[in-house]
């Protein structure tokens, strides 16, 4: 859907292009409209999400690459599967799976069932929240949905709570964990801009507050429309309280995985790691802990690996393929050039970060074409601060879009008893817009994100 | 021979090059960009049609680049030395940690090495063009010292066999953290120093999370153009020999940025703004630098005969060593001595 | 006949691909463990491997690898297949079909390319510049053969298929390579259908 409105974006710039007396663009724009057409169809027939990724990546090769680009897949593929920073990913599956095994995300979400059951939304409430939390000790919104995803699903599998809506709030609560400080992005933004990196992280927060109370309203609008009248019974204090112990083993791990990143003990990779060693012990304290279970953990864990790792072949033969063509810096350069208001300059390029999220990897996105639309933003008097953040956003966007998001296709790849993907589709849709309304506001007011940079300096 | 600044009518020919990591550096925005993108096309009279990119905008991350220019996408390439040593080990032993503090000297020991380097390189059908330094390779930390010395067991973030060596032997404690996340490293204390050139450091915004560093340039990361053999050997040779004047000019004005970006990249990061063009002026908390003493000159050359060189012929082979004695010994004037 | 063979031939690939996400999951066990020492090493002894970066990306290579094929024998690789769901059997296995057809063309390349990467690799003897200067032609040989064998798995998976589209088998083609969702949306009907206890409601 989003890649024939980018072909639609594409057609009316080139449009509007001309009609000011523009040269003209030498856009295929024919051949553009059929390869949005066979991404759809692609998708539409149930082709393997990485076949095609990776097959329409070939083709396009064959057509318009005048350069041997198939010598150079092996390298392609080899990057993501051996990237260091990737390598988080696996060990935050890998604690979670054994914390679900030990029991204690099932008593986590127990225990905060008894405070949060008589809420409007109940325990979705705890999907946001907690991804929040877990956003501020890590820079991946992959591995930020997968943790908590492996410790909510199975514990939501046997409630009544309306699965898109679980699926949805998940994969909005792992579009966080780019935005919430600390966070990968901002390190490249920072890198390609010469931002200050710092100025970025405090520039994230307000927003990454706005974005996390739009997700809760959006929750609390749905506990109030739908089965608000079977909340349960209140349950006396003394239960209430009783039940906070079970909140202390996780609690402790958070604390400890936060405290040994903030600490400086380690990075939030190397934290990862630590994560699974202290879940573990915490298993072995609750006589849990066998070989057996960890074997088991360890198995899905591969699995949820391979199923990212296929997509990321499939995802970066692709992206080897247009930016060697340079068709992302081709079209930034075309949305910049374009001649209207500034504003709405902004908001075309925001568009076009929208569209290119649909296909491309977040990273990739910003460093091919943040060097292009960067001075524009800067020309056009708009702080680089607030872009770096909105950028940021518009890559979070990009995860959750559908049909093509990584976020996604982990929850999915994780739901404990399958079911069609359009669940994650259709759940993620209320938070992909209040997100989108998120990104307008900050277009409105920049003030949201540069007032707590200002006032502390 | 070919004129730099002209050539003759021909067929157009169309050039792709890859050159540096991301695309707001110096070596970049002045250098590569003007020259490789306007400067030679216009010199040839429109003949030349090249395009210019750097590895980021590839999804690069360096170590491929040889591969890269060997596998025919790119036509000329460009990554450090040592980046690419993996492939091919030999080339490491041109920018060994402590060999060379003097950029004069740097320079000469770099371009006598090519003709030994292009015999090794031209067996997996790539050859060297030029090669050009970063700004001086330096540590930066988070902790004030007065000489490096007192940088004896700090936790170091290093990159490669030979600086892992060095930082070793000096005392220190080398850790392996991914370059993303040195940022982040530094500002927690995950590592107290880290070593980048000068000028990367302020680009990378390392001044706001560090507040001291060396300014004796431990390395260069001496790079190079690697081209693909194949391409160069089929090239019209008027258009080679016009590629092989210009770039001959182009290293020159790399050789001359990288000596005058080690400076600026010290001047900015220490907040003086007159000795500061290039990168950005640190006025926040600006950084104090040390510089080395006769002692500290002493115990780096000392550290680079006694372990980074026998080390790295170690890795290398014996032919290592033996070529290292042939090419190299004579002008930095340590020689290799087998043990 | 054919079908039976193309049947055992499965289930023995399917065997080892069950072994071989085993040991990728114990990878990443290992690789905790290793991160773990590195971390704790250099706080409190002052010791670290100085390669964490490396070995680590190998583990994660080995891993992702390793676990492909049996991803796919538990059929949890991600299709989008809405619209095909929708349609009736008959016309569904074809597209089952042509899915795992493409699914085999991007396995054929990916092997292709992972080997090729092997032999340059090879060709320049290449090793990693950390200080214990591993050969590539190890971890990335290792990764190269985790892909080779879900090409291979997918192979048969697909000649399988098509035999059984042959005979007129159109359930058995949905139960090689029809979505996980598929059983459990059957399974679902079934609790719906009253066996369902013990829901605690709320939302
Ligand atoms: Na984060
Ligand atoms: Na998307």
């Amino acid at each position: 859907m989003i890649a024939f409105l980018l072909v639609v974006l594409l057609v009316l710039a080139s449009t509007i292009w001309a009609m000011f007396g523009g040269q003209a663009l030498g856009l295929p724009v024919g051949e553009l409209v059929l390869l949005a057409g066979l991404f759809l169809l692609f998708f539409g027939a149930g082709i393997y999400v990485a076949a095609a990724l990776g097959l329409l990546g070939m083709l396009i090769g064959l057509m318009y690459s005048d350069r041997p680009f198939w010598l150079f897949l092996g390298q392609t593929i080899w990057a993501p599967s051996s990237n260091y920073v990737l390598v988080a990913v696996p060990l935050f599956l890998l604690m979670g799976e054994i914390l679900l095994r030990a029991g204690l995300s099932e008593k986590l979400y127990r225990a905060l069932n008894v405070w949060l059951a008589r809420l409007p939304g109940g325990l979705l409430h705890t999907n946001i929240v907690s991804c929040a939390v877990f956003s501020a000790i890590s820079g991946s919104s992959v591995a930020t949905a997968a943790t908590m995803g492996s410790v909510a699903l199975p514990y939501f599998e046997r409630t009544r709570y309306n699965t898109r809506m679980v699926l949805g709030s998940l994969a909005a609560g792992g579009a966080l964990g780019n935005l919430i400080p600390p966070g990968i992005t901002f390190i490249i933004y920072g890198l390609i801009t010469e931002t200050s990196v710092g100025q970025l992280y405090i520039a994230a927060v307000m927003p990454s507050l706005l974005v996390t109370l739009l997700f809760i309203a959006v929750i609390l609008w749905h506990g109030l429309t739908h089965g608000r009248m079977q909340a349960p019974a209140r349950l006396p204090l003394e239960a209430r309280l009783r039940s906070l112990v079970d909140l202390v083993p996780t609690t402790l791990l958070i604390l400890l995985v936060l405290g040994s990143i903030y600490g400086g003990l380690a990075t939030p990779t190397e934290a990862a790691a630590l994560g699974v060693v202290g879940a573990a012990i915490f298993a072995l304290i609750e006589g849990r802990f066998s070989l057996r279970m960890l074997q088991d953990s360890a198995e899905a864990t591969a699995r949820t690996t391979a199923l990212i790792g296929l997509i990321l072949f499939g995802a970066y033969l692709l992206n080897f393929v247009l930016t060697s063509l340079r068709v992302p810096q081709a079209m930034a350069e075309m949305v910049s050039a374009l001649p209207l208001p500034g504003w709405s300059i902004v908001a075309l390029i925001l568009l076009f970060y929208l569209a290119l999220g649909t296909f491309m990897e977040g990273f990739s996105m910003i460093i091919t074409t943040v060097p292009i639309v960067f001075p524009i933003i800067v020309a056009l008097g708009y702080d680089p601060v607030w872009f770096g953040v909105v950028v940021t956003m518009m890559v979070e966007i990009a995860l959750i879009s559908p049909p093509d998001g990584t976020v996604m296709y982990v929850l999915q790849g994780m739901r404990p008893s399958g079911g069609p993907i359009t669940d994650v589709f259709t759940g993620v849709m209320p938070f992909l817009a209040v997100y989108l309304l998120a990104v307008a506001i900050l277009l409105a007011l920049p003030e949201i994100a540069l007032w707590l940079p200002r006032a502390m300096s | 021979a070919q004129s730099a600044t002209s050539l003759p009518p021909g067929p157009k020919v169309s050039i792709i090059t890859l050159t540096q990591p991301i695309p707001n550096v110096p070596q970049y925005t002045l250098v590569d960009k003007p020259w490789f993108g306007e400067e030679l096309p216009k010199r040839s009279g429109g003949r030349l049609v090249i395009k210019t990119g750097t590895w980021a905008e590839n999804s690069l991350s360096g170590p491929e680049i040889l591969r890269l220019t060997r596998s025919g996408q790119v036509d000329i390439g460009a990554a450090p030395l040592t980046t690419v040593s993996g492939d091919v080990p030999l080339l490491d032993g041109v920018d060994l940690a402590g060999m060379s503090p003097d950029i004069q000297k740097a320079r000469r020991i770099a371009e006598a090495a090519v003709p030994t380097a292009n015999k090794e390189l031209e067996r997996v059908g790539v050859r060297i063009l030029g090669v050009f330094p970063y700004p001086a390779q330096v540590i930066f930390c988070r902790q004030g010292f007065s000489s490096i010395a007192d940088l004896k067991g700090r936790k170091i973030r290093t990159f490669g066999a030979s600086l892992n060596d060095f930082v070793t032997a000096l005392g220190m404690q080398p850790v392996s953290i991914g370059f993303p996340e040195v940022y982040s490293a530094l500002e927690r204390g995950v590592v107290d120093c880290a070593v980048t050139g000068s000028g990367s450091g302020n680009s990378g915004k390392w001044p706001e999370v560090t507040t001291h560093m060396t300014t004796l340039p431990l390395f260069w990361a001496v790079t190079a153009y690697y081209a693909n053999l194949a391409w160069w050997n089929k090239l019209d040779p008027a258009v080679r020999g016009f590629l092989e004047a210009n770039i001959k000019e182009i290293v020159d004005l790399q050789w001359k940025l990288g000596a005058d970006g080690s400076a600026d990249g010290i001047a900015c990061n220490t907040g003086k703004a007159d000795g500061c063009k290039i990168f950005n002026l640190v006025t926040k908390n600006p950084m104090t630098a040390v510089a080395a003493g006769p002692a500290d000159q002493a115990q780096i050359s000392k550290i680079f005969a006694d372990t980074v060189l026998p080390g790295w012929v170690k890795r290398c082979g014996a032919r290592c060593g033996e070529l290292y004695n042939e090419v190299i010994a004579p002008i930095s004037g340590v020689k290799y001595v087998a043990k | 006949m054919l079908l039976g063979a193309l049947a055992t031939v499965r289930h023995a690939l399917q065997s080892v691909a069950r072994a071989m996400n085993r040991a990728a999951g114990w990878g990443f066990v290992v690789c905790s463990l290793l991160v773990t020492f590195d971390v704790l090493g250099r706080k409190f002894l002052g010791v670290s491997t100085q390669a964490t970066v490396e070995l680590t990306g190998y583990l994660l290579a080995f891993g992702i690898a390793f676990g492909l094929a049996h991803t796919l024998a538990e059929r949890s690789h991600i299709r989008i297949d809405v619209l095909v769901m929708r349609l009736p059997l008959g016309l569904r296995q074809y597209l089952h079909l042509a899915a795992a057809a493409l699914l085999v063309c991007l396995l054929g390349i990916l092997t292709w390319a992972a080997w090729s990467l092997v032999e340059e690799s090879h060709l320049f003897n290449a090793h990693d510049t950390s200080v214990i200067a591993v050969p590539m032609v190890l971890p990335q040989g290792l990764w190269a053969f985790g892909i080779a064998v879900m090409a291979l798995f997918a192979c048969v998976l697909t000649l399988e298929a098509m035999a059984r589209l042959a005979v007129g088998d159109a359930a058995g083609v949905e139960r090689l390579l029809g979505s996980r969702s598929l059983d459990d949306e059957a399974k679902e009907a079934l609790e719906a259908a009253g066996t369902r206890t013990g829901a605690k409601e709320t939302a």
